[in-house]
């Protein structure tokens, strides 16, 4: 019943604020502790406390019941606490066994003693439930293996408490399930396990008990037992904003029948060393006014039929594209702009943002042509357009000439979206336009993307949030293994549908 | 006379001995001042170069000798001769903010330098032309050596750091080519070189030398097009995130091409300007240029990771350079020692920009 890890009435500043005020916490033995809150609620802040990357201004932290104080992550991994963040810390070039081991490699006579370093890498894995070939090179490995990779090697330096940061971000949902299953070996053995996401539904799955952060204050603890996703929702946002649909598209949506992009025999070629799985012979079409969602497992070719269609991957010579009944053939992304396409990528820090240019250099940066003459931008016109787009789309940010890299997650998406709004686009294709955002931001990109429908753009929208995709889209097509595996209507989709498309023959591979 | 003039010579020569350990000990005061001001730098950010510039200004002010109760240093002559001496280097430093702001390097601009110095040199008492023409071939000699790099980098997909590294090597042996190995040595008069190209390096009026001059506009030009049109914007943004400009329809071998290009061009007006200056064309100059050019870019405040940075702060990179081995030289430090303390302020530099 004792907590391994406990915080009390942690407090810290940042010049100007409060990021944590008074903040408790335990996590015992043998369970899973979730923290929940918005962005900015303090969750990150109170994990790197933590794990010893900050140290906070008031409260203390005991383990085992002892007052502690890291100095360090490492000291923090030395006492037993290790974190596992969002972005995974491996040596791609090295193999499971190496990673696992790095930098505590076990030596005899001064050499690396490979065979007994991968036997006990092995056995670790085991442990966890998981098989996975030690001598395998960490490169070669999928996203949740690597994850699992990093546990193991957590666990090799003696962890007991384990923090993990939105571990399920990149997963699908039979890998989040295979994480799910190495956690509750974790915790069944000896250690705690705390769990920061923002996906209620997977929280409920896994978590034992819930502490609600809001502000950067405790909001309340409450046992998985003993409450709902609905409570812990009004909890962490002090009232209740669930998205409701909104009404008058349910009847335009779809618009008369108006076709606005047909998608015959859709393949691409492999790219590089393959990895990347190919699209193959994926035909749909989409209406004026249609948001059409496209799910899948990770891998099975979302993410790669938005970027063939946006011309930054390349189709093979049976794909036929029309938009508006006339044949598209993009090479490159700038002609997919030309053409009226806009494509908002999953990774906004990677593949969105110049984060070095501001607000507005970022905001029209698709469309700067139209702002400048002669090759001289007129920066009055310039400002002019990116301030409209600012009140448009709501983005909180003090002016145009403001650093990106400071506005939160759902304003940086604003600054995309807004980017590509301004290129007067006829078909919008999303990537996982909500992912890390917190769930105010994510009401307002989804009354965005329902305004945008309304106003007759075609909007393909891919996310592995089911109950997103449910909501906004009209359609669901759903692929698996780079092939169309079915395609629900709107009346038709449910969670248990979907899956059931996305796995269908996907279970003899179980990998 | 000549009694008078050892006997000062060796006077200051033994000056810098406790003015150099005196330096030293202020300049330590200053930076760990500056240091401890911390949460103050975020804000100056872009005024951090001013901050050293003024700041290496200052010390030469004190640590210059006088003469006649004045200050050497801050003779009209002595300034306007620091940027006579800085323009060449500064003009290539011109032209390195734009590749580093891109997220590019370009090791071949001292090669670039030497080929078109020799190539200048060549035309003129070799090949009789004038020297407008020169000027103009030289130019797009240059422009040409951008554009290879640029072409060879964007369609080879090779770093710029081995290609430019390549190029280094090309351009030198182009100059050697061309010269035949040795400096060709320029003569004015009859059968000689016209006069008009010795004004590429004189003065206008009494004061006012020609590569200053230039050297300013140059950065005049760069600051306007890195700040007010469209291929500037898009310098800054391939530099930030070369993928997110890419998805924006930014037409990325464009912008690195012409990066590439101006980087180049520069250059090669650097060695027009460096063989009028010499009365030579040398194949063998401007060894080791480009690593100056770069260590003005970079005390200037333009990280390597490009993105950021401007045109500005690499006058003032290039000023604080100069000023330093002006007052050095001032003060007869030993040349071997002016290159340990270059070392020095580069890093020094940096460190205090870090966020």
């Amino acid at each position: 019943m004792s907590f391994i890890l406990e915080a009390r009435n942690i407090g810290k500043s940042f010049p100007g604020v409060k990021a944590l005020d008074g903040v408790s916490l335990g996590a015992r033995g043998g369970s899973v502790h979730a923290v929940v809150g918005e962005n900015g609620a303090g969750k990150s802040t109170l994990m790197k406390i933590l794990s010893g990357v900050y140290r906070a201004d008031a409260g203390e932290i005991l383990l085992d019941g002892k007052t502690v104080e890291f100095a360090s992550p490492r000291a923090a991994a030395e006492a037993g606490v290790a974190i596992i963040h969002q972005e995974l810390n491996l040596a791609p070039a090295l193999s499971v066994a190496e990673n696992v081991f790095l930098g505590r490699e076990p030596a005899r006579f001064g050499f690396v003693d490979r065979r007994r370093m991968e036997r006990d890498a092995g056995a670790l894995l085991d442990r966890l439930g998981h098989a996975l070939d030690p001598r395998q090179d960490v490169a070669s490995l999928k996203v949740s293996d690597r994850q699992i990779v990093e546990i193991a090697k957590a666990l090799s330096t003696g962890a007991r408490v384990l923090i993990m940061d939105e571990p399920t971000t990149a997963l699908a949902a039979d890998d989040v399930e295979r994480l799910f299953g190495v956690i509750r070996a974790l915790v069944g053995a000896w250690a705690a396990v705390v769990y920061i996401s923002h996906k209620m539904d997977e929280l409920f799955r896994i978590a034992d008990e819930f502490t609600v952060l809001r502000d950067g204050k405790l909001i309340g603890r409450r046992a998985a037992s003993e409450t709902t996703p609905g409570e812990l929702a009004r909890m962490m946002v002090g009232r209740e904003i669930y998205y409701k649909r909104g009404g008058e598209r349910a009847e335009s949506g779809g618009r008369g029948n108006i076709e606005l992009l047909r998608v015959e025999n859709l393949s691409s070629r492999e790219v590089g060393e393959g990895r990347a799985p190919r699209l193959s012979g994926v035909s749909f079409n989409l209406r004026a006014g249609e948001v059409l969602g496209v799910a899948g497992l990770m891998g099975a070719g979302r993410t790669e039929l938005l970027e063939s269609l946006f011309g930054w991957r390349r189709t093979t010579g049976e794909s036929r594209v029309a938009l508006n009944g006339r044949r598209l053939d993009v090479n490159d992304p700038r002609q997919a702009i030309e053409a009226g396409l806009a494509f908002v990528s999953e990774d906004r820090k990677a593949q969105g943002l110049a984060l070095d240019l501001d607000v507005g250099g970022n905001i029209t940066l698709a469309q700067l042509k139209r702002f400048a003459r002669f090759g001289f931008i007129q920066t009055a016109r310039e400002k002019e357009a990116a301030r409209e787009s600012i009140a448009r789309l709501g983005v909180k940010t003090p002016d145009t000439r403001a650093a990106v890299a400071n506005l939160s997650g759902g304003n940086q998406q604003k600054v995309v979206l807004a980017r590509w709004l301004l290129t007067d686009p006829k078909v919008l294709l999303l990537d996982e336009p909500t992912k890390g955002i917190d769930i105010k931001g994510k009401a307002e990109i989804y009354r965005l993307i329902e305004d945008l429908a309304a106003r007759g753009l075609g909007v393909i929208l891919v996310s592995s949030e089911l109950p997103e995709l449910l909501a906004l889209s009209d359609r669901i097509i759903v692929l698996r293994e780079g092939r169309l595996a079915g395609a629900l209507d709107r009346s038709e989709a449910t969670e248990e549908r979907i899956i059931e498309l996305a796995t269908l023959g996907n279970k003899e591979s179980g990998s | 006379m000549s009694w008078r003039l050892s006997e000062t010579k060796k006077a200051e020569a033994k000056r810098p001995a406790w003015r150099l350990s005196d330096a030293k000990y202020r300049v330590s005061k200053l930076v760990a001042t500056l240091g401890r001001r911390r949460l103050g730098r975020v804000k100056l950010g872009r005024l951090k170069p001013f901050v050293g510039l003024i700041t290496v200004f200052a010390l030469a002010c004190v640590f210059s000798p006088a003469r006649r109760g004045e200050i050497i240093f801050l003779d009209f002559g002595n300034l306007t001769d620091i940027l006579r001496q800085v323009s060449e280097k500064g003009i290539i430093a011109v032209g390195m903010t734009f590749v580093i702001l891109a997220g590019g390097i370009d090791l071949s601009v001292g090669s670039t330098l030497a080929f078109a110095a020799t190539l200048s040199s060549v035309m003129l008492m070799r090949g009789g032309y004038g020297t407008p023409e020169t000027v103009v071939t030289v130019l797009a000699a240059g422009l040409l050596v951008g554009a290879i790099n640029a072409a060879v980098i964007t369609k080879g997909r090779i770093q710029s750091f081995i290609v430019t590294l390549a190029m280094m090597s090309a351009a030198r042996g182009m100059a050697r080519l061309v010269s035949g190995g040795s400096g060709v040595e320029i003569g004015y008069g009859d059968g000689g070189a016209p006069q008009s190209f010795a004004s590429v390096g004189a003065k206008v009026g009494a004061l006012a030398p020609v590569p200053a001059l230039i050297f300013l506009a140059t950065v005049a030009m760069a600051w306007v097009v890195l700040n007010k049109t469209r291929f500037g914007r898009y310098v800054h943004a391939v530099g930030s995130n070369e993928t997110a400009s890419r998805l924006s329809g930014v037409s990325v071998d464009w912008v690195k091409f012409g990066a590439f290009s101006i980087c180049s061009l520069l250059a090669a007006l650097a060695g027009i300007i460096h063989c009028a200056q010499l009365e030579q064309g040398n194949p063998n100059d401007g060894v080791a240029y480009e690593l100056d050019a770069i260590a003005a870019v970079v005390i200037g405040g333009t990280p390597l990771s490009g993105g950021v940075g401007t045109v500005i702060g690499t006058l003032a990179g290039t000023l604080i350079i100069g000023i330093i081995n002006n007052i050095l030289g001032l003060n007869n430090v030993n040349a071997n020692v002016q290159l340990l303390l270059k070392g020095v302020i580069i890093v020094g530099a940096v460190l205090l920009q870090r966020k």
